[in-house]
């Protein structure tokens, strides 16, 4: 959380400075950056991800085709790179949405306290206390498999750890001077809770976005996987996994592109937290 | 010192791991299979696939089929049966032989009796055999004396389909005594029944567990004296998973292989390939209503000339497959083997121009999930059909969705197009003529919209003719009107492929999915 | 205390109820016909009515749901649409393997994870923390259904090192059920050979299933220790000369303890997740197959009673979790 006490520019260049100093941001943002480059130019960089030509199915990597074809005769370099894509909205969309929700939850309990806070953190608890990929998939059967319930189950079982970390901000700042200050003087409670409570949840809440954006696309592709996903054609990379995960002897390309997209796309954004966090979080400079 | 203790322990684990008891291995059949849609094995219950596989070695019928042929009736408990016609009914009577039960007891008429009347009331998925095609009730079974059965059909219903059913597993004849004995509730011993067995079949059940095992025994009263003595059925989902424990020697059958899989198994010699005949056809359904973009006969035509069905039989299946155009799979009496449709996109387009739809439209093709026939995976088929249309200018947009809500859908005629497959309910052409062409019979023909009263009439007319040439005429006539405006496009009809160790000798599979265990030998 | 374990377990009951609510609210916008699933393509219309009447489904919903409440206040979680079965005896049928799997995925994830990362935080920026961090980091982020699928191939299928798919090989048959774990039933039942089949198969679906948990506890670990390491109880204690094992064991270790202590019911929640797609690829028969299974066959009374169980036992992890919590650390109390 940002110290009021020091101008919060000089506070910023600091963070920059610590970000930009750890390997692991730079990794992170390189990856990130590649990924974002192949989901934009996918394109112009690889080949048609649904055309097929059964004469050339299951073909390992060579020049002609990069990662090798799949059971349809597909390029999986072409699927994999306008996966891109996909994951990426995914990831991004569902975090979006959950943060809305969950800090507006968040906000509302930890400012307003009472029988708010009673009511919003028990809802919030009960949707903690499902197994996550559990309810996400009982959604997605309810709403029927297609990419945008996808993003809707997944954002259902991300909200509750943001209303969580909010309140827990909120609550914490209620007793500090500026705030009781801000209160002394009548200032409304609406006005209390976005002037003040909110700037300083934002730190946490952007750390706490950058992993999750990894952890949506990792469970996103794992409703795919087992078949509450993306609908066919659609190179969604956990269903990539899941139609050539029988071949996995004779082409292990296939399913491991995919596979390896999805690790390398999680490992940015949790690599891009760590730095983050490391940068932000004054408690943990070492 | 620790370190060792710990690889002393973990080495030790391994050894008694391995040491598994080799003797039981030889006279152990392992069967590695999808089980999962077994619910019970209740011969009067059990109607899914995997439930006929097991209860057809639990309980003997009446009559059966024996090896691939589903033509010839043979004896099985009955060892005569004779049908007479009695003017206002038929009257059909068994001689039952003089056996055993697993419990010892003898079979005798009463069983007979007290296994139909309990298949009616139970109201199993299946028992629309018995009171809606061979429409008998609670009461059509009479106990003529300890080994003499009777059972009287009305006019409305077919002599040589009620025999034909009789070989399902909801024929299997049950040990009144002991079911009797374990009823609570009136439930005619169901609950019991699911997991216990009391038949006269070749095996008995030792013990299901669940997602995991079927285990049979060998049943030491039975007349039909088995080869093994134990047989496991071990449910694997994953096509995956069944390969490697069939390598490793975990399993020495395995049914679902993919279709890559079973080529790369055929060609070597420690294993054998046993392709199964199958009654099933893999199709697309077009709805016809008004207003539908399928309701012109020429856009259905169009559709057929764009599929590219030797690709799907010989890559995509991988040849387990015989490329079929017309409603009445071989194998059975009538079945039309004309294929007069192949690729041909221009003659495609020029259709859909004369249907006004020079230039394509765009639709929605229902898909379910999970595999198709053949093993072919239903994103893949459905993927192939998808580019076989684009090039056509249709642009179907598929929605792949559990099983059940594609039939809610398709049940209620608010299907575009599904692709979907379809069995008979026992070897007639009937099982597949009326469903697919009568649209009063509120199946096939009427979810697709498709109402036309000569196709109606040819499948009623031929359903009831008793002479062979002129059935058969029926049944041309009606498959090549299907093949000009029907609303289905026939794709394949899968072969069923199963892989075996190349030990595992007599293993034999009919085309309704039976298998006689008590002939395989390893 | 007892006040406080007391008005936590109103809590649990509390949000056991919110889930089942959850749940009934899912199943009521299901769009397909739980008794076309059940009943399959050739069903008549007599059939589904049937079945709709037997089960309640034509019930209004308020009613469906009152009935479901009634029944639940038995102890009844009601009989499940796919099986036909109490669905209380599926899941005493299905949850022991579950839990087995989950448990020794947790002691895995345990034993891997701790000592890894204080192994990494005593040599921070050393060569072991940075191989520990990149693994945990790889860890945290390979889609589990990938690794199961490479391990199989590879652990099993080339190299037979592992047995493969499901808790036992299919020739040996399972000791008679006493507790549902064939572990502990061979045991009981003496039956070494059992014994040792099912260790050796459990291996491999419980590391995988425990590599992600794994990852986050050994980043917490070290963590936890290189914030107890800088503190000045540590300090004094290595300036007064006391030895570093001991520091570490006696000093560092209690008190990092205590944060790992927390992740772990959240680690406990996410192991059942996982389970889903371990127990798919490993054939193994458990609560993830189960769910997955009525999920996808529209089961909602099957996939409500499994949420109610799970939600149940996340809710007393946690409660257990916070109980452990002050009893090791005597500056929290609860009142």
């Amino acid at each position: 959380m940002l110290n009021v006490a020091q101008p919060a520019k000089k506070q910023a260049s600091k963070a920059s400075k610590r970000f930009w100093r750890n390997p692991a941001s730079i990794i992170g943002v390189i990856l990130l950056l590649l990924l974002v480059l192949v989901a934009v130019l996918a394109r112009v960089i690889s080949p048609d991800p649904i055309v097929q030509d059964l004469a050339q199915r299951l073909q390992p990597p060579s020049s002609q085709h990069l990662l090798g074809t799949d059971q349809l005769g597909r390029s999986v370099w072409g699927r994999v790179a306008h996966g891109a894509a996909l994951s990426l909205q995914v990831g991004v969309v569902v975090t979006l949405i959950s943060v809305g929700v969950g800090v507006l939850i968040g906000l509302l309990a930890g400012t307003f306290g009472g029988v708010w806070d009673n009511v919003l953190m028990r809802i919030t608890d009960i949707f903690f206390a499902f197994p996550s990929l559990i309810l996400a998939m009982a959604i997605a059967a309810a709403l029927g498999p297609s990419l945008t319930n996808t993003i809707i189950a997944v954002a259902v079982v991300s909200w509750p750890s943001y209303a969580r970390l909010v309140r827990a901000e909120a609550m914490a700042l209620r007793e500090r001077e500026f705030v009781e200050a801000a209160r002394a003087i009548g200032t409304s409670p609406v006005s209390i809770a976005l002037r003040h409570v909110l700037p300083n949840t934002l730190t946490p809440v952007l750390i706490q976005a950058s992993f999750d954006v990894g952890q949506a696309i990792l469970t996103a592709a794992g409703l795919s996987f087992i078949g509450f996903g993306a609908q066919p054609p659609t190179p969604e990379w956990g269903a990539m996994v899941s139609e050539t995960r029988n071949f996995i002897s004779e082409a292990p390309w296939a399913s491991s592109a995919p596979a390896i997209a999805i690790l390398l796309a999680v490992l940015s954004f949790n690599l891009l937290g760590d730095g983050l966090r490391d940068a932000l979080d004054p408690r943990n400079t070492k | 010192m620790r370190k060792q203790i710990g690889a002393v322990v973990i080495l030790g684990i391994g050894l008694l791991a391995v040491g598994v008891a080799q003797n039981s291995r030889s006279s152990t059949l392992v069967y590695g299979g999808d089980f999962s849609d077994l619910i019970s094995l209740d011969p009067g219950i059990s109607y899914e696939f995997s439930g006929g596989l097991i209860t057809d070695n639990l309980y003997e019928t009446l009559v059966k089929f024996e090896g691939e042929d589903l033509s010839t009736l043979k004896p099985s408990i009955a060892t005569r049966w004779t049908t007479k016609d009695a003017g206002d009914a038929w009257k059909i009577t068994f001689t039952l032989r003089n056996q055993k039960f697993s419990s010892g007891n003898p079979v005798t008429a009463d069983d007979v009796v007290y296994t139909f009347d309990r298949a009616i009331a139970l109201k199993g998925n299946g028992s629309f055999l018995f009171d809606e095609v061979a429409n008998i009730k609670i009461g059509s079974t009479k106990a003529i004396n300890k080994s003499t059965v009777e059972v009287t059909l009305p006019k409305t219903a077919s002599p040589a389909a009620f025999l034909n059913l009789l070989t399902f597993n909801i024929g299997g004849i049950v040990d009144s005594v002991v079911v009797k004995a374990k009823a609570v509730n009136n439930d005619y011993g169901s609950a019991w029944l699911k997991r216990n067995s009391a038949g006269s079949g070749p095996y008995v059940l030792n013990r299901w567990d669940q997602n995991q095992q079927v285990v049979l025994d060998a049943n030491p009263n039975s007349r039909l004296l088995p080869k093994l003595s134990r047989i496991i059925l071990r449910e694997m989902k994953e096509a995956n998973t069944q390969k490697i424990a069939l390598e490793s020697n975990e399993i020495d059958i395995a049914e679902n292989l993919t279709p890559d899989m079973v080529k790369q198994k055929a060609a070597d010699s420690k294993f054998n390939v046993y392709k199964a005949d199958s009654l099933r056809l893999q199709y697309l359904g077009m709805n016809t209503g008004a207003g539908s973009p399928f309701e012109d006969a020429k856009v259905r035509q169009a559709v057929r000339w764009a599929l590219d069905q030797d690709s799907m039989v010989n890559v995509l299946a991988g040849g387990n497959a015989r490329k079929v155009q017309t409603i009445i799979p071989a194998g059975l009496f009538g079945f039309n083997a004309a294929t007069p449709y192949s690729v041909n996109p221009e003659k495609a387009k020029a259709l859909l121009a004369s249907a006004g739809k020079p230039n394509g439209f765009e639709f929605e093709m229902l898909v379910p999930q999970g595999s198709c026939a053949a093993g072919v995976p239903c994103s893949d088929l459905a993927a192939k059909i998808q580019s076989d249309l684009a090039k056509i200018g249709l642009k179907a947009n598929i929605k792949q969705i559990v099983q059940s809500e594609l039939l809610g859908i398709y049940r209620a005629q608010k299907a575009q197009m599904v692709l979907v497959g379809w069995s008979p309910d026992f070897p007639d052409p009937d099982g597949n003529a009326t469903p697919m062409s009568d649209y009063g019979a509120k199946s096939l023909a009427w979810r697709n919209a498709w109402n036309n009263p000569t196709a109606s009439k040819l499948a009623q007319q031929a359903a009831l003719e008793t002479n062979a040439t002129k059935r058969a005429a029926l049944y041309k006539q009606l498959t090549e009107l299907q093949l000009e405006e029907g609303p289905f496009a026939i794709l394949y009809q899968p072969k069923v492929p199963v892989t075996l160790s190349a030990g595992v000798k007599s293993y034999l599979r009919n085309a309704q999915g039976q298998v006689r265990f008590e002939k395989i030998s390893k | 205390m007892l006040n406080y374990t007391i008005r936590r377990l109103f809590f649990v009951l509390f949000v056991v109820w919110g889930v089942s609510l959850a749940t009934f609210f899912i199943s009521q916008v299901v769009p397909g016909d739980p008794a076309l699933a059940a009943l399959g393509d050739k069903a008549t219309d007599e059939m589904i009515a049937n079945f709709r009447v037997k089960n309640g489904l034509d019930q209004p919903v308020y009613v469906q749901y009152f009935t479901y409440i009634g029944r639940l206040l038995q102890g009844d979680l009601g009989t499940s649409l796919r099986t036909g079965r109490p669905i209380l005896d599926d899941l005493r049928d299905f949850f022991p393997g579950t839990l087995e799997l989950s448990a020794t995925a947790l002691l895995i994830a345990a034993l891997l994870g701790i000592p890894a990362g204080i192994l990494a935080a005593l040599n921070q920026n050393k060569a072991p923390d940075v191989i520990v961090r990149l693994l945990a980091l790889l860890g945290g982020a390979t889609p589990i259904y990938w690794l199961a699928i490479l391990l199989l191939e590879f652990l099993h299928n080339k190299l037979r090192l592992l047995p493969g798919p499901g808790r036992l090989d299919a020739y040996l048959i399972a000791p008679p059920r006493v507790t549902g774990f064939v572990g502990l039933d061979a045991l009981f039942a003496g039956d070494w050979q059992v014994l040792g089949d099912s260790l050796m198969h459990i291996i491999l679906p419980a590391f995988v299933l425990g590599a992600f948990s794994s990852a986050l506890l050994a980043r917490m670990t070290r963590a936890a220790m290189l914030e107890t390491l800088s503190q000045d109880f540590i300090r004094t204690a290595r300036s007064k000369g006391v030895a570093e094992t001991r520091v570490v064991i006696k000093h560092a270790l209690r008190n990092a303890f205590l944060p790992v202590l927390t992740v772990l019911g959240g680690v406990l929640g996410g192991l059942l997740s996982g389970a889903v797609l371990t127990e798919t690829i490993f054939s193994w028969p458990g609560i993830g197959r189960y769910t997955t299974d009525a999920a996808i066959s529209l089961d909602f009374p099957a996939v409500m009673g499994v949420t109610l169980l799970a939600g149940m036992a996340y809710s007393l992890i946690n409660l257990f979790t916070d109980l452990l919590y002050a009893l090791f650390d005597p500056r929290i109390t609860y009142a």
